[in-house]
Parts: C-alpha cells; sequence; structure tokens
C-alpha cells in the first residue's frame, strides 16, 4: 500500500493530537465495519474554532485524516468548517489510496456531529 | 539511518555463495538441459547436482523433487495434481484454518467444484489438534494438507503424528494422500520427509536464501499426480516447462547452505528473539504474543500490541527504518483481520494490531537493540492517540457515574 510522503508524515508527526478539557464540542464516530475511530474535540471563541484537537484509531489514512482535520480547523468559524469536504480532508492528509478513502469520509462525519454540538450549545 | 530487516519469513536475501554459484548459468552455461549437446548436458548435469542438494534437505531421492517456479506452484500442483488424479476414490479433503494464502485458495475453489473441505480449528496456540484430525477423516478423505509450520506465527504443527495417522488408513486400503507445506519451515527446522511421513512437501527457494522464481515439490515414489503443466516432457513429466537453470543452480547451493549451516541459524536466531522478546516485555505494556511460544520456528514472533492498529505501527517503523510485517488489512472500509490470527480466538482488535518479527541469519544484537529502541516509542505515539487507549481509563469512571445515578 503505497502512502505519500505527506500523509507518513502525518502518521509521525500528528497535528493536534489529544483532547481538550475546557471543549465545547467533542465528538467521536466509529466505522463500524472496520472498527475505525475518531475523537474531534472543539473549542470555541468568538464565533471561531480557537483550538482542535484529534484521537484516533485505524489504518493509517484514518490517522492522517484525523491529523489533517484538526489541522486545518484552527481559526475557522463554524459556517467555514461545515464547508471542509471528505476531498479537502483527503488532500489535506497527502492524498488517500483509492480503497482507504472511507477515511476521509469518517473524519467528515465526525467534523459534522462535532459542528452539530456547537450549534445545540450556541 | 539504520535499517533493519526483520521479514525473513516474506523472503531472504539472497546470499552471496548462492549468487555466485547461480551466476555461470546466466552467461556461459547458458543450455537448455533437453537439448543433446554440450551445451544442453552441462545444463542437465547442473539441474541434476541441485536436484540431489534439494533431495538432501529433506531426506528425499532425487527423483522425487520437482522443479517448479515457487511454493504456491507446490502447493497448486500438490493439492490439484492429488485431487484431479484421484477424484474417483472421494472427494473430500482435510485441511487447517491456518494455511498458507496459496493453500486456502486452492481449497476454495475445491470447495466450489463438488469438493468437501473441512478446515479444522487451531485453538489458541496455533496448533492443530491429531485428533481433531482423526475424527475429520472419512472413507471419502483424498487428500490431507496441513502446514509443517506457520507462516505468520511460526507455530509447528504435528505433521509427523498426523501422517502416522494416514499411514494407518492407507495400510486399511484408502486410497489418501499427506501433504505438507514447508515452505516457512524449511528454513527454521529439520524437515526429513520419512519422519514426516508425507507423500507431498512444498518448498520455496527464496526463504532460504535464494532468488525468487523458483520452488520444489518433494512427491513421493509412487504417488500419482495429474499435472498442472501439461506440453513439456520435463520432470518426468510432472511439470512441463524448460527449467529455470540458474534459478534452479541457486536454489541447489542455498539448500546444501541451509542443510550444513541450519543448527548455527536456529541456534543464531533463537538467541536473538529471546532478547527481542525480553526486551519488548520490560518496555511495552499490554502486549499479547501470538501462538503457541514453544512450538514455533525460532525466528519468528508475532506480539499483539493493544490500542493500535498493525499497519500503522508497520509504517511508523518502517520510517525509522525497521521493516516488518503486518497481518492487518483494511480495505475499502471492510476489515479483513488476518485469518490466521482471528483462528487463534483473537478479538479484532488484537487481530489488527499484530506484528510479525522474522529474523534471519545475518540479523545482529545492534540490530535487535536498534528495533528495541525504536518500537517502544513507536508504540507508545500510536497509544497517545488512540481513543481506545484513552478509554481503558474511563471505563472505570464511566461505571461509577452509572452507579452514582442508580444509587
Amino acid at each position: 500500500m503505497p502512502y505519500s510522503d505527506l500523509l507518513k508524515d502525518h502518521l509521525a508527526n500528528p497535528r493536534n493530537a489529544g483532547t481538550l478539557a475546557d471543549a465545547d464540542a467533542d465528538a467521536e464516530q466509529s466505522n463500524p465495519v472496520c472498527g475505525d475511530r475518531l475523537r474531534l474535540s472543539l473549542r470555541l471563541r468568538a464565533g471561531r474554532i480557537e483550538a482542535a484537537r484529534f484521537l484516533a484509531y485505524g489504518c493509517p489514512p484514518t490517522l492522517a485524516c484525523g491529523s489533517a482535520l484538526a489541522g486545518m480547523l484552527e481559526g475557522l468559524t463554524l459556517e467555514e468548517a461545515a464547508r471542509i469536504t471528505r476531498d479537502s480532508i483527503a488532500r489535506a492528509a497527502g492524498g488517500l489510496p483509492p480503497r482507504k478513502t472511507h477515511a476521509a469520509a469518517l473524519a467528515a462525519e465526525t467534523l459534522h456531529a462535532a459542528l452539530r454540538q456547537c450549534d445545540a450549545s450556541s | 539511518m539504520l535499517r533493519v530487516y526483520f521479514d525473513h519469513s516474506a523472503t531472504t536475501p539472497a546470499d552471496p555463495r548462492v549468487v555466485e554459484a547461480m551466476l555461470p548459468y546466466l552467461t556461459g552455461k547458458f543450455g537448455n538441459p533437453s537439448s543433446v549437446h554440450f551445451y544442453g548436458q552441462e545444463a542437465r548435469a547442473a539441474v541434476d547436482g541441485a536436484r540431489r542438494e534439494v533431495a538432501a534437505l529433506v531426506g528425499a531421492r532425487p527423483n522425487e523433487i520437482v522443479f517448479l517456479s515457487g511454493g504456491t506452484e507446490a502447493n497448486n500442483l500438490a493439492i490439484r495434481g492429488v485431487c484431479e488424479q484421484h477424484a474417483e476414490h472421494g472427494r473430500h479433503v482435510i485441511t487447517t484454518s491456518i494455511e498458507h494464502s496459496s493453500v486456502r485458495g486452492i481449497c476454495d475453489s475445491l470447495g466450489r467444484r463438488d469438493w468437501e473441505v473441512t478446515r479444522l480449528p487451531v485453538y489458541g496456540e496455533g496448533v492443530v489438534r491429531v485428533e481433531d484430525v482423526r475424527a475429520a477423516l472419512r472413507p471419502d478423505t483424498v487428500l490431507v494438507t496441513v502446514m509443517l509450520a506457520n507462516n505468520e506465527v511460526g507455530t509447528v504443527q504435528p505433521v509427523a503424528e498426523i501422517g502416522a495417522l494416514v499411514r494407518e488408513r492407507r495400510a486399511a486400503g484408502q486410497k489418501i494422500w499427506l501433504h505438507t507445506d514447508a515452505v516457512q519451515a524449511a528454513g527454521g527446522m529439520r524437515v526429513d520427509v520419512d519422519a514426516l511421513a508425507c507423500d507431498l512437501l512444498s518448498l520455496s527457494a527464496h526463504k532460504l536464501y535464494a532468488p525468487k522464481g523458483v520452488g520444489a515439490l518433494y512427491v513421493r515414489r509412487g504417488t500419482r499426480l495429474a499435472p498442472q503443466n501439461v506440453g513439456g516432457h520435463q520432470e518426468r513429466e510432472r511439470r512441463g516447462g524448460t527449467e529455470a537453470v540458474p534459478l534452479v543452480v541457486a536454489f541447489g547451493e542455498a539448500a546444501r547452505l541451509t542443510r550444513l549451516e541450519l543448527d548455527a541459524r536456529a541456534e543464531h536466531v533463537r538467541r536473538l528473539r529471546e532478547r527481542f522478546e525480553a526486551g519488548v516485555e520490560s518496555r511495552v505494556s499490554d502486549i499479547v504474543y501470538n501462538g503457541d511460544r514453544a512450538r514455533r520456528l525460532p525466528g519468528v514472533s508475532n506480539i499483539s500490541f493493544r490500542y493500535v492498529e498493525g499497519e500503522g505501527l508497520l509504517i511508523n517503523l518502517d520510517m525509522q527504518g525497521v521493516a516488518v510485517s503486518t497481518g492487518s488489512a483494511c480495505s475499502s472500509g471492510s476489515l479483513e483481520p488476518s485469518p490466521v490470527i482471528r483462528a487463534l480466538g483473537r478479538d479484532d482488535e488484537l487481530a489488527r494490531g499484530s506484528i510479525r518479527f522474522s529474523l534471519g541469519k545475518d540479523t545482529t544484537e545492534e540490530e535487535v537493540d536498534y528495533v528495541l529502541e525504536v518500537l517502544p516509542r513507536a508504540v507508545e505515539n500510536l497509544r497517545r492517540l488512540s481513543p481506545l487507549y484513552q478509554h481503558q481509563f474511563k471505563v472505570t469512571s464511566s461505571k461509577l457515574q452509572v452507579e452514582d445515578r442508580t444509587s
């Protein structure tokens, strides 16, 4: 399975890994088929995402998509974050092999679950 | 960056002595062994010499060795060859749930063609039980195929005892044969076809420090097979096609060296594996060994690291120069954890976290120590990322919350 250097770099040096103690949103989604799991914590300030952290279990693309997603979010408004697609996550993760696109889908799903929590609390 | 190859079960580097033996047959000694002239006879002599060496490695007679392209072809010729030849005596095959994918694939394809296949369990130890084989034997069983040593966890199967059972049946008049896939075993333990009482045995050269592209099937005298490659008279009509002379010569030399050096090689990797496993145990928590540790090939260590997935660990190690393999495979969102690790009764998470470390004759203590330096960090980094790892600390607190609410 050939992975890009960027994807491997996400794996070796994950961006924004962890959780937030004072998170405004904390969503965890899993792929029931393969068991891959992604958790995303967001903290808001003045309508923008001030901090984003992720945890992930699963194949390398799932880890890389979590890292890429968390790295993209900080500084965005909720509206801007809502426009992030699975394709843009896959690109930021360094591209995915054709059979691994489910990793970006899981990341997008987790993002939208977290944004729903933000909407509900605001 | 130091590069460490810990994947000798996948393939081995060609030994320089093997390459040296083979080179003349890529240049001046290019004849076709079927030709009557000098060139042909020179090649014929080389193939015959290699055949004697491969036979000697497994205690066979030279004319019982069929050269072919590798382990997968050997398994195909053995299983399909026996089944097609003897279908009139019955259409039942016994195998195990941990065979190499080639044997598994062949048995699956027989299963789709009016054959019944019994796949025996291997329990937590990764070893098939002789009494299960006995119970599975039927009057219409024509073939038992059980690997000698497993390719993922290295567990050695009781082939000699199964051979004795098959012999008993045959003595009672049943048409039944025993095949064993010894592709992994041959480089790690003494293999003797008479001690195993097997009729067919598969070998692959590139697991024995020879190049890829050549293997052999041992066929006990008197065992009839339907050839799978027809149209040539080579290999006593059992495998048509011009012999790959340079590769066959390489295999012969590799077999000779293996025969002479096996004990020293086995002792060497066993000692280094002990150092490796002791180091892992002292540096990494939450590990599970896969396969009966007392019944393994000496150079193989298969370990599941809880809370992490194998491929991520593999890539982390690869980026630091360490090459290993994992049974984990996930594609299109459908998980295919190693059928071998699953057969040991491990849950999906442990099956996904399994890593095979396989050491070789040229592995050094320094390499082991380098892996011991890199591996704990890689596991720790992935665990820090893993929600499963975080969850284990939260399980107790969430239980407490539930109790609080109910009280």
